[in-house]
C-alpha cells in the first residue's frame, strides 16, 4: 500500500517536474498541437463531407425528382386538354391528337415511377403518390370506355369523358401539385443546407492557426530563435487548408445562392407551362358545353390572369427570347380567344370550334401550341442552367476532403518535427 | 480450450443474444397503401335527395292547356313589336336543348351536331320565323337551368324534353303538347326489378332539376333518390354498378336502352309527362305563334316524320288543348 503510493506520488513527481520544465513543456506543446490538428482536420473534412453530400442529394435526388413531379403535373394536365380537344374535334380523333395523349400518358407514368421511388424519403406525399399511381389507370380506363363509345356513336360517350375529366381535375392534378410543390421545396431546402456560410470552417481553422502562432512565440521566447521551420510549415499547411476550404465553400454558397434563383425561375416557367395547359384545357371545355360553360370560361379568365402574372414574372429575370416569344404568344393566343369567344357568343358554333382547333395561323391551337413550344424551351435551358449551376458547385468540392485530410496530417508533422528539433537539444 | 473457458464463451454469446434481441429496430418505410379504393362517379352527384312537392300530384290548374294560336304569319315577315319580330331582327333564334339525351338532343359524336327529336322540333320553329332552319344557335342547358334560362332570357325557347306542370306555368308559358311521355324504370337485364313499386330502398338515379327526380323522391315505395347533372350520367352510374336503376321519361329511357343492349325498360308508365317548348313568362304572342305552327306541324304529317326519324312509328300526335 505504502509503497504503491510513494510510487504514485513518485509519478505524480515526475510528471509534474517534467511540466515544468523545458523539454516538458515542448512535448506537451507539440502533443496538444498534434491533437489540435487532427481534431480540426477531422471537423472541417466532416463539414466539407456534409456540404458535399447537401449537393448530391441536390443533383441526384432531389432536383431529379422535382423534374419528375413537374413531368407528372404537366403531362396529365396536357392528357386532359388533349381529350378535351379530341372530343370536340368531332368524329374518330385524329392521330396527332391521340399520340400526343398517349405520350402525355406514358410521360406521366414513367415521371410517377421515378418520383415514387423515394416515397420513403418523404412520408408526406405517400397519399398524394398513391392518390396517382392508384387512379391514373382509372383515368385512362376512363378514357378509353369513352372512346369506345364515341366510335359507336353513343352520347354516353361524352358522358364518360366528363367523368375521366372530374377525376383528373378533382384528384389528379391535386395531388400532381402536392407532389410537385413538396418536391420544389425540396429542392430550395437542400440548396440551404449546401449554402450555409461555412462559419464553422472558418473559426476551427482560424482557432488551429492561432495556437501554431502561440506555440512559435513561446519558442521564440525560449530559444531567441525568430522562426521554427516545422512550425512555420505547419502554419503554412493550415493556412493552405484553411483558404482552400473557404474559397470552395464561398464558390458553392455562391452557386447555391445562384442555384436558388435558378431554382425560382424553372418554379415560375413550370407553373406558366401548367397554366397554358389548363387555360386551354378550359378553353375547350367552354366549347364542349356549348353555351353552359361560363363556368369554364371564368376559370379559362382566371388562369389566363394567373398565366400573364407568371410571364410577367419569367421577364423580371434577364429574359430569355424564348420568354419574350412567350409574351407575344400569349397575346396572340388571348385575342384568337376572344375571336373564338365572340363566334361562339354570335351563335357561330362550328366558326368558334374551327378557330379554337384549326391549324390557321390566326387560331387559337397555333397560338397555344407556340406558346407551349416556347415556354418548354425557356424551361429546358433554366433546367440546364441549374443543373450546370449545382455541377458546379458539386465540382468545386471536389477533392476537398482529401486535401483536409493531407494538409491536417502535414501540420500535425510538420509542427512535431519542428519541435522535435527543439527538443533534441534538451538530451 | 478448458471447460471453464468454453462456458464463459456460451455465457458471453448468451448475453450478445440477449442484448441484440431484446431491441427490435422495425422497418421505417409506410405501407403500399392502395388499401381503399375510390370508384370514379360522375361529378356532382347527389345522394337521397327530400321530395320536393314538385312532383305531379293532384294539379292545381290545366297544365296541359296553352295559349289559343291567332294565325301564322309568312316566314321572314314577322308582325312588328312582337317578340318574333325582336328574333327575326336579331337574325338567330336562341334554343336552349340537351346534348345528351340520346334520341331526343343529343350530340352526334361523329359530326359533333346536334341532333334528335327535340332539335328538329326546334328547327321547325326557326323554319317558321326565318323560312331557314338553320339559323338557330343552341345552347345547351342542364335539367336545373332550364327556367332560369329563360327568366334571364338567355334563349329564346326551350325544348328540352320538358314537363308541362303548374309549379313551371307560375315561372315560364308552355306552348301545347307535342309530345305525351310517361315515366318508367330502367335497369340492368340481369334486375328482377318490375317497376317502380319494387325499388324500395334501392338507388334510383335522375337528373338534378328534372319531374323524374320529383316522382323518384316522391314514390311510395322509398327508392333512394340519386341526382347527376345530365341524363348520360346515370347511364354511367348504372354501368358502373352504382345505382340500381334508372327512373325518367320512357323516351329518355329507350334512348339508354338503345346505347346498353344489357338494359331493360320495365314497369308501365307511372306518370303521365306531356312535353311542351318553355318560353319565358311574358312571351304570350311568340306562345300563339308556336302553337299555330305546332297545329300545322301535326296536320301536315311534319311531326309524324320527325317521330319516325328517332322514335319510330309514330301514333297520332297529342291534341292540342287551349285555355283561352
Amino acid at each position: 500500500m505504502l509503497v504503491e503510493a510513494q510510487r504514485n506520488r513518485g509519478v505524480v513527481r515526475r510528471v509534474t517536474g517534467l511540466a515544468r520544465s523545458t523539454p516538458g513543456r515542448l512535448s506537451l506543446v507539440a502533443l496538444l498541437l498534434i491533437v489540435a490538428s487532427l481534431l480540426v482536420g477531422a471537423l472541417t473534412a466532416v463539414a466539407v463531407q456534409r456540404r458535399s453530400a447537401a449537393l448530391e442529394v441536390l443533383a441526384d435526388r432531389s432536383e431529379p425528382l422535382a423534374f419528375a413531379a413537374q413531368e407528372v403535373y404537366r403531362s396529365m394536365a396536357d392528357a386532359d386538354a388533349t381529350a378535351a380537344s379530341a372530343f370536340l374535334s368531332g368524329g374518330v380523333e385524329s392521330a396527332d391528337l391521340r399520340r400526343r395523349y398517349e405520350a402525355d400518358v406514358a410521360k406521366a407514368a414513367a415521371a410517377l415511377s421515378t418520383a415514387t421511388g423515394e416515397i420513403t424519403r418523404s412520408p408526406e406525399l405517400s397519399t398524394a403518390l398513391s392518390t396517382l399511381s392508384g387512379q391514373l389507370p382509372v383515368y385512362t380506363g376512363l378514357v378509353e370506355t369513352a372512346r369506345a363509345h364515341n366510335r359507336q356513336g353513343n352520347p354516353v360517350g361524352a358522358a364518360y369523358l366528363r367523368e375521366a375529366s372530374d377525376l383528373m381535375r378533382s384528384r389528379l392534378l391535386p395531388a400532381a401539385q402536392e407532389l410537385y410543390r413538396v418536391e420544389t421545396r425540396n429542392v430550395v431546402r437542400d440548396l440551404e443546407d449546401a449554402g450555409a456560410w461555412p462559419w464553422l470552417e472558418a473559426l476551427l481553422g482560424t482557432l488551429l492557426l492561432a495556437a501554431l502562432v502561440m506555440a512559435q512565440r513561446y519558442l521564440t521566447r525560449r530559444t531567441n530563435r525568430v522562426f521554427n521551420v516545422g512550425l512555420v510549415a505547419a502554419s503554412v499547411a493550415c493556412v493552405v487548408s484553411l483558404l482552400w476550404v473557404l474559397v470552395a465553400s464561398l464558390v458553392v454558397v455562391s452557386d447555391a445562392s445562384a442555384g436558388k434563383d435558378g431554382a425560382a425561375a424553372v418554379d415560375v416557367l413550370a407553373r406558366a407551362r401548367i397554366a397554358t395547359l389548363t387555360a386551354r384545357g378550359n378553353e375547350m371545355l367552354t366549347l364542349v358545353s356549348r353555351g353552359s360553360g361560363t363556368l369554364y370560361e371564368k376559370r379559362y379568365a382566371e388562369v389566363s390572369g394567373e398565366l400573364k402574372g407568371l410571364l410577367d414574372q419569367a421577364g423580371h429575370q434577364p429574359p430569355t427570347s424564348a420568354v419574350r416569344q412567350a409574351g407575344d404568344h400569349y397575346e396572340q393566343w388571348q385575342q384568337a380567344h376572344a375571336k373564338v369567344r365572340e363566334a361562339d357568343e354570335k351563335g357561330e358554333y362550328t366558326t368558334a370550334v374551327g378557330l379554337a382547333l384549326g391549324s390557321d395561323a390566326g387560331g387559337a391551337a397555333v397560338a397555344f401550341d407556340k406558346l407551349g413550344a416556347d415556354l418548354v424551351e425557356a424551361l429546358g435551358r433554366s433546367r440546364a442552367e441549374l443543373t450546370d449551376t449545382i455541377a458546379g458547385a458539386r465540382g468545386a468540392l471536389s477533392g476537398a476532403v482529401p486535401v483536409v485530410v493531407l494538409l491536417a496530417l502535414l501540420t500535425a508533422a510538420a509542427s512535431t518535427a519542428g519541435l522535435w528539433q527543439r527538443l533534441k537539444e534538451y538530451r | 480450450m478448458t471447460g471453464r473457458r468454453s462456458g464463459g464463451v456460451i455465457a458471453f454469446a448468451a448475453v450478445l443474444a440477449l442484448v441484440t434481441g431484446c431491441a427490435p429496430v422495425p422497418s421505417g418505410a409506410p405501407g403500399i397503401g392502395g388499401g381503399s379504393v375510390v370508384p370514379p362517379r360522375p361529378a356532382d352527384v347527389t345522394e337521397s335527395v327530400v321530395p320536393s312537392g314538385t312532383a305531379a300530384g293532384p294539379e292545381s290548374c290545366d297544365a296541359t292547356a296553352s295559349l289559343r294560336p291567332v294565325g301564322l304569319p309568312p316566314a321572314g315577315q314577322m308582325p312588328d313589336g312582337s317578340r318574333m319580330k325582336v328574333i327575326q331582327d336579331r337574325g338567330r333564334l336562341i334554343v336552349g336543348v340537351d346534348q345528351n339525351t340520346y334520341l331526343m338532343g343529343f350530340r352526334n359524336p361523329f359530326s359533333g351536331e346536334l341532333e334528335g327529336f327535340d332539335v328538329d322540333m326546334a328547327r321547325e320553329v326557326a323554319r317558321a320565323v326565318f323560312g331557314d332552319p338553320t339559323r338557330i344557335q343552341f345552347k345547351v342547358l342542364t335539367s336545373e337551368a332550364r327556367i332560369p334560362a329563360l327568366e334571364d332570357r338567355q334563349v329564346d325557347i326551350v325544348v328540352r324534353t320538358m314537363t308541362v306542370n303548374c309549379e313551371r306555368w307560375q315561372k315560364v308559358s308552355f306552348s301545347t303538347i307535342y309530345y305525351q311521355a310517361g315515366q318508367r324504370v330502367l335497369v340492368p337485364s340481369t334486375s328482377d326489378v318490375t317497376g317502380i313499386e319494387s325499388l324500395g330502398g334501392r338507388r334510383v338515379c335522375a337528373t338534378k332539376g328534372s319531374s323524374s327526380l320529383a316522382n323518384v323522391a316522391d314514390a311510395p315505395s322509398e327508392p333512394i333518390a340519386v341526382s347527376v347533372p345530365n341524363w348520360t350520367d346515370c347511364l354511367v352510374m348504372l354501368q358502373q354498378g352504382q345505382v340500381d336503376a334508372i327512373s325518367t321519361d320512357d323516351t329518355i329511357l329507350a334512348g339508354f336502352a338503345a346505347q346498353d343492349p344489357y338494359t331493360k325498360i320495365v314497369g308501365p308508365p307511372f306518370t303521365a309527362e306531356p312535353y311542351g317548348m318553355a318560353f319565358p313568362k311574358q312571351d304570350e304572342d311568340f306562345v300563339r305563334f308556336v302553337n299555330a305552327l305546332l297545329e300545322r306541324l301535326r296536320a301536315d304529317g311534319t311531326w309524324a316524320s320527325i317521330h319516325r326519324r328517332w322514335l319510330g312509328t309514330p301514333p297520332a300526335p297529342p291534341v292540342a288543348a287551349y285555355r283561352d
